[in-house]
């Protein structure tokens, strides 16, 4: 290999390490799952575990939020679908919904998987086709979440014992 | 300096420190990576400047008129990555807020600027480094980390009070996981060597031979 053909090799390859150290900044992958998970998907190779994914829709369906949020964390290991982070959103949110009150933690932990998922979504725009599902958009889900987070007065009206879950 | 040095070594030396560099896991194990705050890329301007003045970095020869556009881009590119990896590891080395990040990076601009005023020779430049680098990451890895250890014994805790107490509460720290001592380890380890083999002033060792 010519002196000048190892410097252009040279260069290159620092680049495209630079990029990468620069992607892992921007994105702040937590686990190693994220990074590779962050990666296939930048090139438009992810995919999620179906039957994992599967197997989340029907505990949510059965109500059996954590089995349903442990099968789709499984199934999107790395955070980068869409639809699962909706999901996983809708799980807190029912889960964490009262008649009397809101628990805020699972409120909390929802509203940041249906930002996950808006970011995800192209331009942000989300909506899942589910006849079992009240809200099928991101944006009334973060708005419902957001508004369960929200203390006012509006949370002593005794009228709101009547509000069904959607 | 060989091509290959120059060209490969030196930036996947220096880019993996400034990648290490803001290693951070929690007690919880989570991770994150943590950019230079400005104080850390001020003291990499100084780190560089001491480097050249002790002829430990030579930037002739790297970056010239005689090289061409390649030669001299390649050049550039350890210089940046020089320069990244620098902050970076200042990053490690500080603690992230509070008295004590003030006082690291009083520490650290005092003795970088002695270095500077001192013109030490390429040995003792690298010495000196071996000796500052070396001291912070045993200040904050190994004695921090042990004085703020999540489950302290009785006497850890009367001197923690102390501490905090006569600092009205400013002295405080937040240990990371002990994972994070062994990558700032790898990382302050793996900078030196990458000084070690920067181009160096050929001309300084001839005028102290004479």
């Amino acid at each position: 290999m010519t002196p000048r053909l190892t410097r252009a090799a040279g260069l290159v390859s620092s680049v495209a390490y630079a990029a990468f150290i620069g992607w892992l900044y921007v994105r702040q992958p937590q686990t190693i799952a994220q990074v590779t998970g962050g990666m296939t998907s930048t090139v438009g190779a992810y995919a999620i575990d179906r039957a994992s994914f599967d197997d989340g829709l029907r505990f949510f369906r059965n109500d059996q939020f954590v089995e349903a949020r442990a099968a789709l964390h499984r199934a999107d290991s790395a955070d980068r679908d869409a639809p699962t982070q909706f999901y996983i959103a809708y799980s807190y949110y029912r889960q964490g919904w009262g008649r009397l009150y809101v628990d805020r933690l699972l409120f909390q932990s929802g509203l940041e998987a249906a930002n996950r998922a808006a970011a995800l979504a192209p331009g942000g725009r989300l909506v899942v086709v589910d006849a079992n599902l009240a809200m099928k958009s991101i944006d009334e889900l973060k708005a419902e979440l957001e508004r369960g987070l929200t203390r006012d007065v509006s949370d002593l009206n005794p009228l709101k014992i009547f509000r069904a879950r959607k | 300096m060989s091509v290959l040095r120059e060209a490969f070594l030196l930036p996947a030396i220096f880019l993996t420190v400034a990648l290490a560099g803001g290693f951070r896991a929690d007690a919880a194990g989570v991770i994150r990576l943590a950019p230079p705050p400005l104080v850390a890329l001020l003291l990499s301007v100084l780190l560089v400047g001491a480097l050249v003045r002790a002829r430990a970095l030579a930037p002739g020869r790297l970056m010239n008129e005689r090289r061409g556009v390649l030669d001299n881009l390649s050049g550039l590119v350890v210089l940046l990555t020089l320069f990244a990896a620098s902050a970076q590891v200042f990053n490690t080395l500080t603690p992230e807020a509070g008295l004590l990040h003030l006082l690291f990076g009083v520490f650290f601009i005092v003795l970088l600027w002695n270095t500077i005023v001192a013109q030490p020779d390429r040995p003792h430049v690298l010495r000196s480094l071996v000796v500052i680098l070396g001291s912070a990451l045993a200040i904050k890895y190994v004695m921090l980390a042990a004085l703020y250890a999540p489950e302290p014994t009785f006497a850890k805790r009367v001197l923690t009070v102390l501490l905090e107490g006569a600092t009205l509460g400013a002295l405080t720290y937040q240990p990371d996981n002990p994972i994070t001592g062994y990558v700032a380890f790898f990382t302050v380890t793996l900078y030196l060597v990458g000084l070690i083999l920067l181009p160096a002033d050929h001309a300084e060792g001839l005028q102290r031979t004479r």
